[in-house]
């Protein structure tokens, strides 16, 4: 059983069609990198799977069980945003009491993936109002990644993090893929993709133009760089389509 | 929902805004039990002041916070917690830390200065009030995406309620004072919040100089203690309609 499912998934603001018969399936222990340009779609499909837009047409599924009402699903599912905003007056040992408490979690606030790598474990006592956008992004690491997630939802998870801590996270989504866990994860740099993922999907204009193994990319294209194969291969599925009308 | 509520309320608790509406209710009820020679006199003065000010500073707050903590809510929005517990929780620490604020700014020196039932009807009158306008707040966020629109509109709600409708309803007693429009008139100052919460006192203080053409056909239709419970169902009314609002339309909204 596919561990998510799309199933023409369209999502429409007002007339305007964010996502346009969205349809994929990724499997457990695979990594995807949703990539395509500013507008394309990829945080609203993203935000779809996470319940957070309501789709307009079709379904999706985590672990089988539908997305909707019932927060059931959530259980199982991790996500660390683009820009994180916590309240301000809290600290961040009591952000993550009050996720545990959420989550039913009886670990330690140092305890679990990413605290102590990430230094975490040294600020519980700072309040989140004080943190700079870098040290949200790894309290928003932590939180993703604590609930060992089936699915992990990550949105640029490198933007604003330094490069040793960048390294940290990269290397906590290759091992948490080990366990099976799916992850979803959009980026702008082709080398983290290039590193990461079994399969690219491309978003343009709210389509999916395709979903593909990066190397099926590069030998469709002639090219041995991401960075090269996916405009290539956007030009020929052009002229294939022109080609076709 | 008592974990979100928990944790808003300890963020809420060390928001300086909270403190400062409490030392400003302090200070202004100080100030006017101090300046007054009667307390029953300063005590009409302080609810003429608090019956503007709890709403506005309670609309106006809820919709702030709401909108500061948005991006907090998608956090909690994409835990296992149904949205109906994240706005329920968040709605009641907002509530709570409003009504606290109240209560210590203004409950305490009435309660000292003038221990009678119009005191603690102005007090019940200003909580419902903070509960009322966190509702009517909270709904505004929800519904618009824009912080600016909804603190505008927050404003024009409460403009409305404090002054515009009351100057409506006199128009409607004077153009047609020739017919028995009294029935009607008791429905129609329900439907302005702030209204029912001066009518609620006045029945208590039972001033009929003051009470105005509602509070006086309250008065007549209800008797006093009758009409203080009907102005407050209505007000509790005031809470649940538009919380329900905000919940459905909450449920409904992408983040």
């Amino acid at each position: 059983m596919a561990r998510v499912t799309f199933e023409n998934v369209g999502k429409k603001y007002g007339r305007m069609w964010a996502l346009r018969e969205f349809s994929a399936r990724f499997e457990p222990g695979e990594t995807v990198s949703v990539i395509g340009p500013n507008g394309s779609g990829k945080t609203t499909m993203i935000k779809c799977l996470l319940g957070l837009v309501h789709a307009t047409t079709g379904t999706i599924t985590v672990n089988g069980e539908p997305v909707g009402p019932d927060p059931k699903y959530r259980h199982h599912v991790g996500h660390m945003p683009q820009i994180s905003r916590f309240p301000n007056e809290l600290k961040i040992g009591q952000l993550i009491d009050l996720m545990d408490d959420i989550r039913g979690s009886k670990k330690g606030r140092a305890e679990g993936p990413l605290v102590r790598d990430l230094g975490v474990d040294a600020m519980m006592e700072k309040r989140l109002g004080t943190l700079s956008g870098g040290q949200r992004q790894k309290v928003s690491a932590v939180l993703a990644f604590r609930y060992s997630p089936s699915v992990l939802v990550l949105d640029e998870p490198t933007a604003g993090l330094d490069p040793l801590s960048s390294g940290i996270v990269l290397k906590a989504v290759r091992e948490i893929k080990r366990t099976g866990c799916t992850v979803l994860i959009t980026s702008h740099l082709m080398e983290e993709v290039e590193a990461l993922a079994d399969r690219v999907a491309y978003l343009q204009d709210g389509t999916l133009r395709f979903l593909l193994p990066p190397e099926d990319l590069l030998a469709a294209t002639g090219q041995n760089r991401l960075s090269k194969a996916i405009p290539a291969m956007l030009i020929s599925n052009t002229e294939a389509h022109v080609e076709s009308i | 929902m008592w974990k979100v509520y928990k944790y808003t309320l300890i963020d809420l608790a060390r928001n300086k805004f909270v403190a400062g509406w409490m030392l400003l209710l302090l200070a202004i009820s100080l100030g006017l039990f101090q300046l007054e020679d009667q307390p029953v006199k300063a005590m009409l003065s302080l609810s003429q002041v608090l019956l503007a000010l709890v709403p506005l500073v309670s609309s106006v707050f809820t919709i702030v916070y709401l909108y500061d903590a948005m991006e907090f809510t998608e956090l909690l929005a994409v835990q296992p917690l149904r949205r109906s517990k994240i706005l329920s929780g968040q709605m009641l620490a907002l509530g709570t830390a409003l009504v606290l604020g109240a209560l210590l700014g203004a409950g305490i020196p009435l309660v000292a200065f003038l221990p009678n039932g119009a005191s603690f009807t102005l007090i019940l009158a200003c909580v419902m009030l903070t509960l009322v306008f966190v509702a009517i707040g909270s709904l505004i966020a929800i519904k618009n995406r824009e912080k600016a629109r909804g603190v505008g509109l927050g404003l024009v709600v409460w403009f409305l309620f404090v002054l515009v409708y009351d100057a409506v309803l006199l128009w409607v007693m004077f153009a047609f004072s020739d017919y028995p429009i009294e029935p009607w008139i008791v429905p129609l100052a329900a439907l302005d919040p702030i209204d029912l919460g001066r009518i609620m006192v006045l029945l208590k203080v039972d001033l009929a100089a003051m009470m105005g053409y509602s509070g006086a056909v309250y008065e007549k239709f209800f008797g006093n203690v009758r009409g203080i419970l009907v102005s407050l169902a209505a007000l509790m009314a005031w809470v649940a309609i538009p919380s329900l609002f905000a919940f459905r339309a909450f449920g409904r909204k992408d983040l």
